[in-house]
């Protein structure tokens, strides 16, 4: 018993270093699949699934059971689990005993309390039992690290926070201290690994393992990260398909306002010109649905509409059309914008007059940057009055296209008793039946990202004479077809909406996925498309985030490319360790090793010719063990040089001979020698040539090019 | 292999084989080593290795204890190798004095039982009627070698007596000490399962054996082959090989002079010792004396391989059989095999690496 406790000492550091490791890359992957109470589950059912299996594996029941049996235990244990979570999170009374939210984290903990729980038991029981199973085990951490790394690439790159942030302010790539982790984690596993096997071989392994992870530092800083060809499972536009002017889903479902990552960054805009929006928030237009096509509104394929539009990227400057009017109430502003994802067309505050191509300051971290100009509207509501409706240069053709609205007469019945109640002195203005309509979506329509209506034949139809729940697109496309009904020409804007307040006085504005938005436009002659956008007072969504004031800093200057950029990172690498120094000198010392390795290896090659006799026995002798060792034979710890002659004879039957002559002067008789210079090198030669006609050929290529192969010659 | 490297690899053998036959006086130690073994490998068979070491514990000056079953080959083994030791007739005058050749045998054997006195193996004062005076009558431990046969079956009393013999060289009779032969070479035995009724020899006087050697039954091949040369062996058609009693002091003498023991060598035994002494596993370890008497049996063990010098191979073949009967196993470890490689790994570690140093 004391013998047992003293075993389970022994192997406690090395348990709760792997089990950390392991629990490590669990919480590195459920970070972007869970919540936190998710990842706590993955991390304690990790870790306790390594204790148990490495304190009990070898006693009984475990060790009467089959490798097989355990493995189908663990995964019915897992099916368990998960449908215990099921039934935590899908049962009414423990959601109404507790608060939903506690049910729904409970829910999580056990589904991934299970899930890691299982799982590390399958892999730890295979990594005991058999030989592949460890080499499973470090895969798995290997892909842990590799799939979040993947995630960054794609543009996410605020996970895990803590990483994310902190590198991010140093202007460090967040991916290569992940990197740097997951070499780590593998190397460390891989260490255990092959204490736990054979102690003796460690550090020459470790050297080469060291080296492996080493090298793929130093191509992904020089290469960079290859980059995905497309993203398009962000943001509200963020489509890059194709240039055809069809719309690819139906804008109703809920999956495209799923707000699973609400916070992702999508673009950055810097504010060239002083600008404050009159409403509260910044719009930046994308694209337009303006014509109806036969179910619902649909990009323009008419060419004669929408001119105020920017339809596609292009190396050169680009005018809009159209311009907007009433310039005198307008302020002109140039922003340039760095996407972070793709998108189909450029986007720009509100209204844009012209685009031009920029150069990339940061081939990695935007995918386009490029100028828009703006004419952005300073008018206030009393400016709006009064107006007359359409432009002047419109065909009868245009006009009809902005006041289609779908076959229901319901349309024209609500927006009429809507505009029934106003003042007698606005009854005729456009404006003011406009926002009749605005405020009645405002008062009565309920906010929520689930909606009911995403298959009706009319979406809108169905929200607006039905629940009035929904999200901005149900509110827009209800607002145009009513503000239409109303013989008022009006489309869906498409882009982003920032709250004024995200700005935090900076230049620079982070637009994130959650920004997405659609909005009514009402088109007055004298001053252009006005956005009329519907807030609804009630909302079933928390839509505010963290506006990530650091991070919108940060990729600013990084934009704006200008000298502040460099102050700021060296202000911040100033107080702290100076990265790419230390990279550079971890290159220079890698370099100095491999000629060094080099160095000693040929210098022990060539010194046997050129010493004296005295030493020959020593170094001749060296030499060719030197030889030997390249080729994968070298002598085992605590194994008689004469045995190791033996073993080798197979391969170089000479080497007894060298043996017995080295062994002579070495245990014998110092003084005596018994072989002239000539004999010894005529002995070196010759073994040297019976290893070169006897090793294989993969393990000569490989003697050629290890630079520390003499290390293991001893 | 291209041909020419042959050509060079053979010239290279001769080349190391005139260096060694240059060695004269080591070459002559090492025929007598050889004519030795090979005298005794005419009578024994299948016991190659145990003949090896005896004839090492002989030219080292030591004593072996043989454990064994009855009708193993043990009398065979020490009566051939006391025949094949021969008294040179012109070598009386030399070292004649101690030693008139009529009551130094080549080999005798003492059957150990419970009466037996330490008379019966020194041997006894006799009144001489004639002479009207005492003269000793030499006993059976005056010879080149002496078969102990059974030794755990006598009393204490004559075990000492006999150990005094084994030590000194000597035996003491009515405060008279008689020297005995230079040569003389205990082979005791006892058996290693039939214990009832015996006196089982302490640690102490194990000590005094160099070696001590468990014999296991030979192999299929070497059986059907003593059945085999049964008669021929009986009826001894073969000519008899033997060494004269001189030539093998001075094969001893010349080993002695010519093989050396490198610094490394000695000091890998010392940290060996040293181990065995720490091993939690061990209760008693190994005394400074069993190291000492060891060095000459690396020698001889160094020489029969034809090297002039000790390496790690003879500390491998000797150490198990010095340290086997003075190591003393705390309770419940059986394995002396296991903490033998466990004490031996680094020091003999260490001795490898210090040959490119």
């Amino acid at each position: 018993m004391a013998a047992d406790s003293a075993t389970s000492n022994r192997h406690f550091l090395p348990t709760s270093l792997r089990a950390a490791i392991i629990a490590g890359s669990y919480w590195v992957v459920s970070l972007s699949l869970t919540v936190l109470s998710g990842s706590i589950g993955s991390f304690i059912g990790c870790l306790f699934a390594c204790y148990f299996i490495d304190s009990s594996i070898n006693r009984s029941p475990l060790n009467k059971l089959r490798t097989f049996t355990i493995v189908t235990i663990s995964f019915c244990v897992c099916l368990l689990g998960l449908s215990l979570a099921s039934l935590t999170t899908n049962t009414q009374i423990l959601a109404d005993v507790m608060a939903p939210i506690v049910t729904f984290n409970t829910g999580e903990f056990i589904k991934w309390f299970a899930i890691a729980g299982s799982l590390t038991v399958i892999l730890r029981t295979l990594a005991q039992r058999t030989s592949v199973g460890s080499v499973l085990e470090i895969l798995f951490v290997a892909t842990a690290f590799v799939v979040t790394l993947s995630a960054h690439r794609n543009g996410m790159i605020h996970r895990p926070f803590i990483i994310g942030d902190y590198a991010l302010t140093r202007g460090i790539d967040p991916s290569n201290i992940l990197m740097i982790f997951g070499c780590g984690a593998v190397l460390s596993l891989a260490a255990l690994l092959m204490i736990e096997n054979n102690h003796r071989r460690l550090p020459y392994h470790f050297t080469i393992l060291g080296l492996l992870c080493f090298s793929l530092l130093i191509y992904v800083r020089m290469f960079g990260l290859p980059t995905p060809q497309l993203t398009d499972d962000l943001g509200l536009t963020g489509q890059e398909q194709a240039g055809n002017n069809s719309r690819r889903e139906n804008p109703f479902q809920d999956s495209a306002n799923d707000a699973s990552d609400k916070e992702a960054p999508v673009a950055v805009v810097v504010f060239r010109d002083d600008y404050e929006p009159t409403n509260g928030s910044y719009y930046f237009r994308e694209s337009a649905y303006s014509q109806f096509n036969g179910t619902m509104l649909d990009y323009t394929n008419r060419d004669d509409m929408d001119q105020d539009l920017i339809e596609r990227f292009t190396s050169a400057r680009l005018e809009t059309e159209q311009l907007p009017k009433a310039v005198d109430q307008r302020t002109a502003v140039r922003t340039t914008i760095g996407m972070l994802i793709s998108h189909r067309n450029p986007f720009g505050l509100e209204s844009p007059i012209a685009y031009e191509n920029r150069p990339n300051p940061n081939n990695l971290r935007f995918k386009r940057t490029y100028d828009t100009y703006s004419l952005a509207p300073e008018y206030d509501f009393n400016y709006l009055l009064g107006r007359e409706l359409g432009r002047e240069d419109w065909s009868q053709e245009v006009w009809d296209e902005y006041l289609t609205i779908p076959d229901d007469e319901r349309y024209t019945q609500l927006a009429e008793s809507l505009i029934a109640n106003l003042k007698p002195q606005y009854a005729d203005d456009p404006f003011a039946k406009a926002w009749a309509v605005k405020a009645y979506l405002d008062e009565n329509g309920i906010y929520s990202l689930k909606n009911e209506h995403a298959y009706e034949t009319d979406p809108a139809g169905s929200f607006l004479f039905g629940d009035l729940t929904g999200y901005c697109m149900h509110f827009s496309f209800a607002a145009t077809y009513m503000f239409r009904s109303l013989g008022i020409p009006a489309r869906v804007g498409i882009g982003y909406s920032v709250p004024a307040s995200n700005r935090a006085g900076g230049s620079s504005l982070l637009i994130q996925a959650v920004h997405g938005h659609a909005w009514p436009e009402i088109y007055f002659r004298d001053i252009g498309w006005v956005i009329v956008d519907p807030a609804p007072q009630q909302t079933l969504v928390d839509m505010t985030t963290d506006p990530q004031n650091s991070l919108q800093q940060l990729l600013g200057d990084m934009l704006r490319d200008d000298a502040s950029f460099e102050d700021f990172l060296q202000s911040q690498q100033t107080s702290f360790i100076n990265v790419p120094l230390l990279l550079n000198i971890l290159y220079f010392a890698l370099l100095a090793a491999l000629m060094a390795g080099f160095g000693t290896k040929y210098y022990r090659r060539w010194i046997p010719a050129h010493s004296n006799l005295q030493n020959q026995y020593r170094l001749s002798y060296r030499s060719v063990l030197d030889q030997l060792s390249a080729v994968g034979l070298y002598r085992k710890f605590g194994e008689s040089r004469e045995q190791f002659a033996a073993r080798v004879s197979a391969i170089a039957p000479s080497m007894e001979i060298m043996t017995s002559q080295h062994l002579a002067q070495a245990l014998g008789n110092a003084d005596e020698t018994h072989y002239s210079q000539q004999q010894w090198r005529q002995l070196r030669n010759t073994i040297v040539q019976e290893i070169q006609t006897n090793a294989e050929t993969g393990k000569k290529i490989i003697a050629t090019l290890n630079p520390f192969s003499w290390l293991l010659s001893k | 292999m291209t041909p020419d490297s042959i050509a060079e690899v053979s010239e290279l053998d001769q080349a190391s084989d005139t260096q060694d036959i240059s060695n004269n006086d080591l070459d002559v130690a090492i025929s007598v080593l050889h004519k030795l073994i090979n005298a005794v490998k005419q009578q024994v068979l299948g016991r190659d290795d145990v003949i090896e070491l005896t004839v090492i514990a002989l030219m080292a000056d030591g004593h072996v204890l043989l454990e064994d079953f009855p009708g193993s080959g043990k009398t065979t083994l020490a009566k051939a190798l006391g025949e094949a030791i021969v008294d040179s007739e012109h070598s009386t005058e030399a070292e004649g004095q101690n030693k008139p050749a009529d009551y130094i045998r080549p080999f005798r054997r003492i059957q150990f039982t419970p009466d037996l006195l330490p008379s019966d193996v020194t041997g006894v004062p006799v009144f001489d009627s004639n002479s009207n005076d005492f003269h000793f009558r030499h006993g059976p431990l005056f010879a080149h070698v002496v078969l102990a046969d059974e030794i755990n079956r006598t009393s204490p009393k004559v075990q000492s007596a006999m150990l005094e013999a084994m030590g000194e060289k000597q035996v003491t009779v009515d405060n008279v000490t008689y020297k005995l032969d230079d040569l003389f070479f205990v082979i005791a035995t006892q058996n290693p399962l039939d214990l009832v009724g015996t006196y089982p020899l302490p640690t102490p006087q194990l000590d005094r054996f160099l070696f001590k050697i468990t014999m296991d039954h030979i192999d299929r091949e070497s059986e059907l082959d003593v059945l085999e040369s049964y008669k021929e062996r009986r009826d001894q058609v073969q000519q008899k090989i033997t060494v004269s009693r001189d030539e093998v002091v001075s094969a001893r003498q010349q080993i002695d002079d010519t093989v050396v023991i490198s610094l490394a060598v000695k000091t890998a035994l010392v940290d060996i010792s040293r181990n065995l002494r720490e091993d939690e596993r061990v209760l008693q370890g190994n005394s400074t004396r069993s190291m000492v008497l060891m060095l000459p049996a690396l020698q001889v063990a160094a020489a029969l391989r034809g090297r002039n010098y000790v390496s790690a191979e003879d500390i491998e073949l000797l150490l198990p059989r010095v340290l086997g009967h003075r190591v003393e196993l705390a309770p419940g470890v059986a394995a002396l095999d296991k903490v033998l490689a466990d004490a031996m790994r680094a020091p003999m570690e260490q001795l490898a690496r210090g040959t490119l140093s």
